[in-house]
């Protein structure tokens, strides 16, 4: 045999050594088996997340403190913006989603009404989920809103402290989700709303707006008022002066005959779990898992734990 | 543990990370192994799975498709051009397409990547099986084989360095779209800790992690399937 | 949403009420694929060539082209995402570098490849070394060393939408905002860049016509290395 024979031979041996060895280990789970509880016997529920870390999180506190009550739960992780997992909620192919009771009135709803405050923004989603066969559990006390955010320097430089003040900072490029660019609290509001027409728009993945500050590529960037990132204190969020981003508690949403099917334990656990979530309780979780990059499966096992939920 | 009064209770979450994490500096070995078993190896095995599902199930159909286009040549052009056209499709684009059909499941990334195993193990396929010598085919007939004869005992077997030679293509080409998937919604396989280190900063150590375990499962596909392509033809060695 | 045919009117409709953005989409498109098709050239073309005409690092030249097609395109470009940052940069290098391996391979295997009595024959009657690339090697070589460029140009064109998940401009930046531009969008969209392929691959056919030596023309051989890798 050749050397080159041998060599090819021995990397085919190692490969299947390899591979040998990891699938002779237990897969880890996606839905567990189930405690025993109220939920044991109940249907399975189908929860989906959108797309950036603190929907994973939410999504491991519902799964986990449902799966601790006996629940089947079946996570879809990181399915895609609210427009497209809107989708997969109304064609069937989930059961709940964590939304924000804004997001809900202004792009799925499209609704022409800013409400004025948090309780009237709830029911007026509510209301809207209803007349389509949803529901909504009870919101979180915390709430995430988008915000406009920009390094000290440039917002000192151009004497920044909310969002009207950006008319005086003259063009300036804006980096936000792809979907924003279509959106009434995104690029639209901006320009509608606050009358910013020098934006030069820039499409970022979730995630990235933070290093495209950091790198001077943009100048604003849209993020999350929860966002683990803020607590660095290296950025400046302006304030949205003109209330564009509305009020915006977490809340899942949830087909109507789920709620039924599944008993009045699981409506209490859900709510039970929400009623937890106060602001720096989600923001030391956002941080946990993006600055510190821990398992969002992890740091909201802990916090359950923590809180006698599981 | 901070107790916050009339709040819950807010654990530290395992204490403040490695300092090398917090920088995020290019790779973290102790995060990479202290998240072995919760992210790579099941990304890793999913992966695989998808890989060998698709590269199995599209060889069935092109394989099929090839002997019903060498038997009934008017079959090829179709089926060519059918194939080439899912082939040159985005692979974005064709995920997207397939969701509200399919919805987000295993059966939407099965779908896609089979559609673009067709081309080339067709082609190959047709290609190895045409290539057989019309002396060869002359002298099966000579010692009085059957048509099936020839092709189960002749045909195949010379067409095997190109069917294999097929096969290793499309492997690695299905490895290296399986990691689209995740950024579709289809949060399995490598592709998800590739893109949800993207969505927290990047990470780099995840980001290079979730990479390099990619390339490497398509370099020892490459290689294996290389090694298998050599020992089933040892007339084609040098 | 139940559409499971998108019916044509819709794409179409969907060019006609956005034709400054395709139009700028195209460009970027373009504009990123000039940058790294230039790049992949510049690097791959004369290094393979010279490996070639030496004779010299075979099983590098070829294995090249193995570990290249193994490359997973979104690996590649996050890892420069992760190296570079965010934007042009990145995108252009990412995708030189998916385009590089089989160009490298292509024209190692085509220049070294030529027939040796022809290079002998050449060598007999007196050419330099340089004369011998340059009026033999080469012209015998082009058919080979155009089937590589048109493969990696079509890689290229084709992993531009991928770019777009890295900061990349162009047709990838609607295909990845399905919300804002729905699946019509999405699908015209994918149905440019599929156009702007096939364009690669018939112009890099047709400038192969016209480099090669009226009497070295020939009808085309099938290239060793197969399709063009997916992206």
């Amino acid at each position: 045999m050749t050397k080159r024979t041998l060599y090819s031979l021995a990397l085919l041996l190692i490969a299947g050594l390899v591979l040998a060895a990891c699938g002779s280990s237990k897969k880890t789970n996606s839905s567990s088996t189930a405690a025993s509880g109220p939920g044991k016997g109940k249907p399975a529920v189908t929860l989906g997340t959108k797309n950036f870390p603190e929907e994973f999180i939410l999504g491991q506190l519902y799964k986990q403190a449902l799966e601790a009550k006996g629940f089947t739960v079946n996570l879809k992780n990181n399915i895609g913006s609210t427009e497209v997992i809107d989708t997969a909620l109304t064609s069937g192919k989930i059961d709940m989603y964590p939304e924000y009771t804004g997001t809900i009135v202004q792009e799925v709803e499209k609704s022409n009404t800013l409400p004025t405050s948090a309780a009237a923004t709830y029911a007026q989603a509510k209301a809207f989920e209803e007349k389509r066969g949803f529901t909504l559990l009870a919101q979180t006390p915390f709430y995430d809103r988008d915000a406009l955010a920009t390094k000290p320097a440039y917002a000192q430089q151009h004497g920044l402290s909310a969002i009207s003040d950006l008319k005086k900072a003259g063009a300036f490029s804006f980096g936000a989700p792809p979907e924003s660019k279509t959106r009434y609290q995104g690029l639209v509001g901006l320009q509608k709303l606050y009358g910013l027409t020098g934006i030069t728009f820039v499409p970022l993945t979730i995630g990235l707006q933070y290093q495209a500050l950091d790198s001077g590529k943009i100048q604003v960037a849209d993020v999350f008022t929860t966002d683990g990132q803020l607590l660095s204190g290296k950025y400046k969020v302006l304030d949205d002066d003109k209330g564009l981003y509305g009020f915006q508690n977490a809340v899942p949403v949830v087909k109507k005959s789920l709620v039924s099917s599944e008993g009045p334990a699981f409506t209490q656990t859900m709510n039970s779990v929400s009623a937890l979530l106060t602001l720096p309780a989600i923001q030391k979780m956002n941080a946990a898992v993006v600055l510190d990059k821990q398992d969002p499966a992890a740091v909201a096992g802990q916090f359950l734990q923590a809180n006698h939920l599981k | 543990m901070i107790a916050i009064a009339a709040g819950p209770v807010i654990p530290s979450f395992g204490g403040s990370a490695h300092s090398c994490v917090r920088a995020n500096h290019f790779f973290c070995w102790g995060w990479f192994k202290s998240n072995w078993s919760g992210v790579f190896q099941p990304a890793l095995l999913q992966h695989l799975k998808l890989t060998l599902i698709a590269v199995a199930v599209g060889f069935v159909l092109a394989f099929a498709a090839a002997l019903v286009a060498y038997r009934f040549s008017w079959f090829e052009t179709p089926f060519s051009l059918l194939s080439a056209f899912l082939y040159t499709v985005p692979s974005l684009a064709l995920f997207q397409l397939l969701i509200p059909i399919t919805s987000i499941s295993t059966l939407t990334v099965e779908i896609a990547l089979v559609s673009y195993t067709l081309l080339i193990l067709f082609r190959n396929t047709l290609i190895g099986l045409r290539s057989v010598p019309d002396e060869v085919l002359e002298a099966a007939r000579g010692m009085g084989l059957s048509r099936r004869q020839t092709l189960l005992r002749v045909e195949l077997p010379l067409a095997t360095p190109a069917i294999v030679a097929g096969i290793r293509i499309a492997a690695v080409t299905v490895i290296g779209l399986a990691t689209v998937a995740a950024v579709v919604g289809l949060d399995k396989g490598l592709g998800s800790p590739i893109y949800k280190a993207i969505q927290i900063g990047p990470f780099k150590t995840e980001l290079f992690a979730g990479a390099v375990l990619a390339i490497a499962l398509a370099v020892v596909a490459d290689a294996s399937l290389a090694v298998v392509q050599r020992l089933l033809t040892p007339w084609t060695r040098k | 949403m139940d559409a499971k045919v998108i019916p044509a009117a819709d794409i179409f409709t969907f060019v006609g009420d956005h034709p400054s953005l395709l139009w700028h989409s195209v460009l970027q498109t373009l504009g990123l694929f000039a940058a790294a098709f230039a790049i992949a050239v510049a690097v791959a073309l004369p290094l393979a060539i010279w490996l070639g005409h030496l004779h010299r690092g075979s099983f590098l030249a070829i294995n090249i082209g193995n570990i290249g097609r193994a490359l997973p395109s979104l690996a590649v470009i996050s890892i420069l995402l992760a190296l570079v940052g965010i934007g042009f940069l990145n995108v252009v290098v990412a995708l030189a570098l998916l385009a590089i391996p089989v160009i490298v391979t292509n024209t190692y295997v085509a220049v070294d490849g030529v027939d040796r009595d022809v290079v002998e024959a050449a060598r007999g009657i007196g050419m330099t070394p340089r004369q011998l690339l340059a009026r033999v090697e080469l012209p015998l070589a082009l058919p080979l060393i155009f089937a590589g460029l048109r493969t990696a140009a079509v890689i290229v064109m084709a992993t531009t939408p991928l770019a777009a998940v890295a900061g990349g401009s162009g047709l990838g930046q609607i295909i990845v905002n399905q919300p804002s531009y729905g699946l019509d969008g999405v699908i015209a969209a994918s149905l440019f860049i599929t156009a702007l392929s096939f364009i690669a691959e018939l112009g890099f056919a047709g400038l192969q016509r016209v480099l090669t030596p009226r009497g070295l023309r020939q009808t085309e051989k099938v290239p060793a290395l197969g399709p063009a890798l997916r992206t």
